[in-house]
């Protein structure tokens, strides 16, 4: 193995044993070696958490496994990250996710969030209990194109209607996919309020993003 | 032969012996007091309440409750001083919270902890020593009292908290941000030591609950399977789960514990646990594993479905259409009570709807009964 692909070895394995020393050291090493850090993120961090992400997909992994490489991962980031700067990254597609207004359970709403990521999105997370003129305002500002939305009370549900409608009456609506998610939503419940697809299941939800995307269906 | 009350078709069914009628119940602290829930309990549906059979002091820690309008409306700091240090809560609690049932808002949502008891791993330290210093008293009244008034109505239960890792995982630590699961990965000693301390602190709790005079023992457990990995669920839910119900079932006394989640991943771990009663089981589609492969699987365990919300949002047909199928799932319908809601406000048109099959539901269930219930709908 060249001195570079050793590098990048190194990161993967950190990130594959979820050891957050070894990514520590893996990271500043590569870093000071001069290893181009978009070949880091690309050739290495991502390949790798996209293994982890089948894993947890095929039920190999579980949801503290598939968090805590997330974690390791972003203890990466932060030493390659500045690195990063100046560099061309070609942005991957923009998603917006969020739990909605009076729900603040946001471990589904994560799962999907780090699955896309670990498919080339750029998740824009607006977090939990978010109302829908901050969701709307996030939807002006970076333009994704598609919106997450999730709730795990029925009582919350509702307010995933009320983001589509004021999404309609901005304008926007006609501008991104809008996929739902959260135990308790039903595909009735989702052609009721207007939104293109409901999920309760993670892997159901990432593959509909990345069908949308690659058929260009995307808002 | 004379119909059974309502409560001995809850106590046979949960004994595992055959009702004269599927027993369908109203959890007290989700139930719409008035002329529908009249109408219904006359038509046969019971009661079960839950009220707590001790008191809990704590030695050497000091609580106060503080709210300060900076940090949002509605939200209460409540901070724990030991002479280990302090640690916090901020606690926001929705219009209607302490003035209804329980401590659940007028939409009926309990508070929710926007910055959790323990954050950084200091904090173990100090909520291990409010462990190790908090202590149980018995106080039967609150059961003795709710099982005058419910009478042949229903069956009381008496609350314990969820056990250590649950409490830890959902109520202490909390799975924000994975903040858990990186916790479990970066301090484990920390984490198995506060485990240990509380699953010892328990053991006088577990006794004093046995002694109880309510009809069972319920734990708020809130078991879900996406949280709860497998091998976590072996490592620190089985071995509670054993010792608990040694101890409740040491005084003759049944345990319920609240499983609503997604609990297919862990049905064959559950089904080797000696737990008595899977309460708030939720069948798709909030839930994922069907009541008649759990009914299946849990061969020596009594399930309790709660209805699924998500259900009631689609109208009254669907609701009908649901109730019927469960039915057909449920067939003979033993070791089987069914509560109206876990979760939310039941509306009194649906309250009817699910009363109207319920009350048909005679004992053993078959599929020609079910189709006569069903004609008596249209």
């Amino acid at each position: 193995m060249t001195g570079e692909a050793a590098y990048l070895s190194a990161l993967k394995e950190g990130l594959l044993e979820m050891d957050y020393d070894k990514m520590k050291k893996a990271a500043e090493e590569a870093m000071a070696a001069g290893v181009d850090p978009l070949k880091a993120v690309t050739e290495a961090l991502s390949p790798a958490m996209g293994i982890i992400g089948g894993k947890f997909q095929s039920g190999e992994y579980y949801l503290p496994e598939l968090i805590v490489a997330g974690d390791v991962m972003k203890e990466g980031m932060k030493i390659i990250g500045p690195y990063l700067r100046g560099k061309s990254k070609e942005p991957g597609q923009k998603l917006v996710i969020a739990a909605v207004e009076g729900d603040n359970h946001d471990i589904g709403k994560n799962i999907v969030g780090t699955l896309l990521s670990a498919r080339g999105f750029e998740i824009i997370d607006l977090g939990v209990d978010v109302p829908a003129r901050k969701i709307v305002g996030a939807i002006k500002e970076h333009r994704p194109v598609i919106l997450g939305l999730s709730a795990l009370l029925t009582v919350t549900m509702p307010k995933m209607g009320e983001v589509i409608q004021a999404l309609k009456e901005e304008g926007l609506r006609d501008s991104v996919k809008v996929i739902i998610g959260g135990t308790s939503v039903t595909p009735e419940f989702a052609r009721r309020i207007g939104a293109d697809h409901s999920s309760t299941d993670a892997a159901d939800g990432v593959e509909k993003c990345v069908q949308w995307v690659s058929s260009g269906k995307g808002g | 032969m004379a119909a059974m009350t309502r409560r001995e078709r809850i106590l046979a069914a949960t004994r595992q012996e055959r009702a004269d009628r599927l027993p369908f119940i109203h959890w007290w602290r989700h139930m719409q007091t008035g002329w529908a829930e009249r109408e219904c309990r006359n038509r046969g549906m019971g009661l079960a309440w839950v009220r707590p059979s001790h008191v809990t002091r704590m030695r050497n820690v000091v609580v106060t409750e503080e709210k300060d309008p900076s940090r949002g409306p509605g939200v209460v700091r409540i901070t724990y001083s030991t002479p280990k240090g302090s640690v916090y809560v901020d606690e926001k609690r929705e219009p209607g919270t302490g003035e209804w049932h329980a401590n659940r808002s007028w939409l009926d949502v309990t508070p929710w902890h926007l910055k959790r008891l323990i954050r950084e791993p200091q904090d173990y330290e100090v909520v291990q020593y409010i462990v190790e210093n908090t202590e149980y008293l018995s106080d039967p009244f609150p059961i003795e009292q709710a099982k005058e008034w419910v009478g042949d109505e229903g069956v009381v239960l008496a609350i314990l908290p969820k056990t250590p890792m649950a409490r830890m995982m959902i109520e202490w630590i909390g799975s924000e941000e994975g903040r858990f699961y990186i916790h479990h990965k970066k301090y484990r000693d920390r984490i198995d030591a506060l485990y240990q301390a509380l699953s010892k602190n328990m053991e006088a709790l577990y006794e004093i609950t046995a002694k109880s005079p309510a009809d069972y023992v319920w734990i708020g457990e809130n078991m879900e399977g996406l949280l709860v990995s497998p091998p976590l669920f072996e490592k620190y839910f089985i071995p509670e789960y054993e010792k608990c119900c040694r101890i409740i079932h040491g005084h003759g006394k049944k345990v319920a514990f609240h499983m609503d989640g997604r609990l297919n991943v862990l049905k064959n771990l559950i089904a080797q646990t000696p737990i008595d009663i899977i309460e708030a089981f939720h069948p798709p589609p909030m839930g994922d594993l069907p009541l008649d492969e759990a009914l299946r699987v849990w061969k020596d365990k009594v399930i309790w479905v709660g209805f699924p919300g998500a259900i009631y949002s689609l109208g009254t047909q669907a609701v009908k259409e649901y109730t019927l199928n469960l039915l057909r799932a449920a067939v003979p319908g033993e070791r089987l009570v069914i509560a109206m809601s876990t979760e939310n406000l039941v509306s009194n048109e649906h309250l009817i709807a699910l009363t109207s099959i319920f009350e048909k539901a005679d004992l053993p269930l078959t599929e020609e009964k079910i189709e006569k219930i069903r004609k008596a709908l249209t």
